[in-house]
């Protein structure tokens, strides 16, 4: 047996031991392949806006390399403190710390060559299957075809190979100078419960809610301005919360002993203060990694229906055309109800002229009561009485694109130095006319009396009733032949920016999916390292007379901790950013913050499941 | 073992108004695999209040197939084991598991204490997981400490401790629920002479005082010479059987003589002090 074979033998003999290593790895090597062959496929390097998202994509490669690369050593360093006693035995045997180095540097190289070809190889059937979710579910028009990835299998070989070399001589660096007692006495001693300092525990509090009512208070563009600062007093915060705070809590339970030595809580407490330094440091990792993830996605998701909301809200009917060019109208109209007709599109249709006025520096929309009511039982809205000498404001709701609001309750003075006075009906708010401003209803005898209009348009509206299915061929024609400003249909217009936008919703989606299922395997990687240690614990107390429910007990308490409460914390970070991110765009999120969190609690208690069940086998087949 | 001797004796005792704590009724246990290999043949086995029994035998002999199955961790293949009234291994598994926690207690060659609690906290768990107030196990456990004389290291943690101070602390684990059987797999295994004689000491002590029925596996005559009785064991089968008068000394002599009649192997041996 040659020193070279050992090593090799070494790891392909104690399979489970490597296991959660080898496989946090290769998914580290599979999550950058596939998004390396998305940062490679021809179909995203076409046009300047593809251009743009190829670049974006490879500085997220960039990043999630940088980030492989201390994941990568992190695992490797806790897998290495628990081998310490093999170490330690080796060292009795008479081997030198140069050949353990040499051992750990060639075992590494073993593990990363493996986990490499495995990543690459599972990666291009994982990239198969989403590419499949990405032509079905979001509108890709050119829809992303497979290739094969040369490329980006050359990039990831090369950039992987040369990770593991770099991390096999810096855990190899790591190593030195390490006690033999130290070695063999492993895992017994504490890596060191950490000190909690009030000073600290106070500083992470107080960091917290500076970071959040900040981020919570700001208003508009000020959101852009606070947001650096905020993230950094959030992110210390944040890494205070799991060293400091969760420690100083955890001894102050520890100390109560009606609560410490209440049944099974202590097997549960001294576990947690026993690896609570392990806990934190990747309690910090996963809250800030699945905080990128849940903001990310959620801005993205928000950003898509801002703009689109914005459109359904201004329009309530499937067609609308307007325009102020006389001499066109009637043909384009005609043009319109023809090609309806062609596609057995059946709607009902309403036309008014539009007037604006002069009105301090600005031009205001008026409209009588009959036309406003005859657009609102268009789309089956109330109608509106306005008593002579009085007036209704419609208040505009959509999304602010930078309008500025106008104070309602004020009487209204045309320069024309005729006046209008609001009722006490007062202010309603209707999507019956596309405005994206505030307007004004009139009686139809007020409206006889007011001054020439400083500008007319001439608007149609059609609401379909039937043949729904004919609207896109439809839109497409009236989009090809009319000038763009005068149609509009509210389902081309969304198509439009979902055509736009998909490639860039998809990136970030699958940017956070990545994101988030790296935290996962954080979270499976620290609890397996407990395995062993785990199971001895248990073998032992049920020598003693612990009881099947008292083990899940216990079991599920761990594991729920270790799993939620970084999922929590980043829960409520996410929450607090996409609630400064509506404060920004005066857009609520609320629906689509939820639905985002949503999903990703769903997602990590499957999870939790899924591990729970595994992990309590495993803990039982020692019993 | 002899059956019509024991049976005799068993008459005796009820006669006498002993109780009987542990009654093992020719127990067999094979292990099944490519060769079905019998570990223990016809045991029969009773231990009564208040006694403190030592089981001997070469390695391999049984001895821990034995105690396993009395400490219900193990089931027998043929035949019933009876602990003060009860067959354990008829309950389910939740109520075995509770009656281990309340009736029995362990003690193990290699402490089993968790190493993520302090020495009182170990101490208190068998209590703890039965849900006792916190008062009620404070003065259990200092009470404890205080008879096997470690009250001076109840705040420490288990790696700061030496192994006859963590071999007491197993002990006053395996005590403080006051359990009507304690059972010692080689409690001296892992421990130099001194302080194997003190844990021994102790135990002794606690058989008379408390009057705990105690058994007890060990490879060591010096160990086993602190009991009342030691049964042989060899090849999984009933061996001899020998008495302990009044004094230890010959009672050893005795001992090491029945071990070298047995003939095990001479390394079996060499854990002999005096």
């Amino acid at each position: 047996m040659t020193f070279r074979q050992f090593a090799f033998n070494n790891v392909i003999r104690n399979k489970r031991l490597y296991a959660a290593y080898f496989l946090s790895s290769l998914f580290t090597v599979m999550v950058f392949f596939t998004f390396s062959i998305f940062a490679n496929h021809p179909a995203l390097s076409g046009n300047e806006m593809n251009a743009n998202v190829t670049k974006g994509m490879n500085i997220s490669a960039g990043i999630i390399y940088v980030f492989s690369f201390f994941f990568i050593l992190y695992s490797m360093s806790s897998f290495l403190q628990s081998r310490k006693r093999e170490f330690g035995l080796l060292m009795i045997q008479g081997m030198s710390m140069k050949q353990i180095r040499m051992m750990v540097f060639l075992e590494n190289m073993v593990i990363g060559f493996f986990a490499t070809l495995g990543g690459i190889f599972i990666g291009v059937v994982f990239a198969k299957g989403i590419l499949l979710i990405a032509e079905n579910v979001l509108i890709i028009e050119s829809a992303l075809p497979f290739y094969f990835p040369t490329q980006a299998i050359i990039l990831t070989f090369a950039s992987f190979i040369v990770l593991f070399f770099l991390i096999s001589l810096f855990v190899t660096y790591v190593l030195r100078s390490k006690k033999l007692i130290e070695l063999i006495k492993g895992n017994k001693i504490s890596k060191g419960e950490p000190k909690s300092s009030l000073f600290l525990t106070l500083a992470a509090v107080i960091l917290l809610v500076i970071g959040y009512t900040t981020a919570l208070l700001a208003k508009g563009p000020v959101v852009v301005v606070v947001m650096l600062p905020v993230i950094v007093v959030v992110m210390v915060g944040t890494y205070l919360l799991f060293t400091q705070l969760s420690v100083y809590i955890i001894r102050r339970l520890r100390k109560k002993e009606s609560i410490f030595w209440f049944k099974t809580n202590m097997l549960l407490f001294s576990d947690l203060a026993f690896r609570m330094k392990d806990n934190a440091r990747t309690f910090f990792m996963v809250a800030m990694v699945s905080t990128v993830a849940f903001s990310a996605i959620g801005t993205l998701f928000g950003f898509q229906s801002f703009l689109t909301s914005g459109i359904k809200h201004v329009n309530a009917t499937t067609f609308s055309y307007q325009s102020n060019e006389k001499e066109s109208v009637k043909k384009d109209v005609e043009f319109i109800n023809q090609t309806l007709k062609e596609e057995k599109i059946v709607a009902d249709t309403e036309h008014m002229d539009m007037n604006y006025y002069d009105h301090a520096n600005d031009t205001i929309l008026i409209t009588k009561s009959s036309d406003f009511n005859r657009f609102a039982s268009l789309i089956n809205e109330k109608q509106v009485k306005v008593p002579d000498g009085q007036v209704i404001v419609v208040e505009y709701e959509g999304p602010n694109m930078g309008q500025i609001r106008k104070p309602l309750d004020e009487t209204i003075k045309l320069e024309s130095g005729f006046t209008l006075k609001p009722g006490k009906d007062g202010v309603i708010s209707s999507r019956a006319l596309p405005a994206s401003d505030t307007y004004y209803i009139v009686s139809d005898r007020d409206f006889e009396k007011l001054p020439n209009p400083v500008e007319v348009q001439s608007f149609y509206a059609w609401q379909v009733t039937d043949g729904e299915a004919g609207i896109m061929t439809a839109s497409e024609k009236l989009y090809q032949h009319l000038e763009r400003y005068k149609i509009f249909s509210v389902e081309y217009e969304i198509y439009e920016i979902m055509k736009f936008y998909g490639p860039i919703l998809f990136v970030g989606l699958f940017i956070g999916i990545v994101f988030f299922v790296s935290a996962g395997s954080f979270l499976y990687f620290r609890l397996y390292m407990d395995l062993d240690e785990d199971k001895q614990k248990f073998s032992s107390i049920s020598k003693m007379g612990l009881t099947e429910k008292e083990l899940k007990k216990v079991l599920n308490r761990q594991t729920a901790i270790l799993f939620f409460a970084p999922i929590l914390v980043a829960l409520v970070h996410g929450a607090v950013a996409l609630t400064a991110l509506s404060n920004l765009f005066s857009f609520n999120l609320f629906k689509e913050s939820i639905t985002v969190l949503g999903v990703f609690l769903m997602i990590q208690i499957i999870y939790f499941f899924i591990v729970r069940h595994f992990y309590t086998k495993q803990i039982k087949t020692v019993l | 073992m002899n059956k019509g001797y024991n049976g005799h004796k068993l008459k005796e005792m009820e006669r006498k108004g002993e109780l009987v704590m542990l009654n093992v009724k020719k127990v067999s246990k094979i292990y099944e695999g490519k060769i079905a290999y019998p570990a223990l043949t016809d045991i029969d086995l009773t231990i009564n209040e208040g006694e403190f029994v030592g089981i001997m035998g070469p390695s391999g002999s049984g001895k821990t197939t034995l105690l396993n199955m009395i400490a219900t961790i193990d089931e027998p293949t043929t035949g019933e084991i009876v602990i003060n009234g009860h067959n354990p291994h008829q309950l389910k598994k939740e109520a075995l598991a509770k009656f281990r926690r309340r009736e029995l207690g362990f003690v193990f060659q290699d402490f089993n204490l968790l190493h993520t609690l302090t020495v009182e906290e170990n101490i208190v768990l068998p209590l703890t997981l039965d849900g006792k107030k916190v008062k009620e196990m404070k003065q259990k456990a200092d009470d404890i400490a205080e008879k096997l004389g470690i009250s001076s290291i109840m705040k420490k943690r288990t790696y700061e401790i030496s192994g006859g101070q963590a071999q007491r602390a197993a002990v006053a684990r395996a005590m403080i629920h006051g359990p009507k059987l304690l059972l010692a797999d080689e409690p001296t295994g892992n421990l130099d002479s001194k302080s194997s004689r003190d844990v021994m000491e102790m135990l002794e002590a606690i058989n008379k005082k408390e009057r705990t029925t105690m058994m007890l596996v060990t490879h060591d005559a010096q160990a086993a010479s602190y009991c009342n009785r030691v049964v042989f064991i060899r090849d999984g089968k009933f061996y001899s059987e020998i008495h302990r008068g009044d004094n230890r000394q010959a009672f050893f002599q005795k001992i090491i003589d029945t071990l070298s009649l047995m003939g095990g192997d001479a390394h079996d041996l060499s854990t002999i002090r005096v």
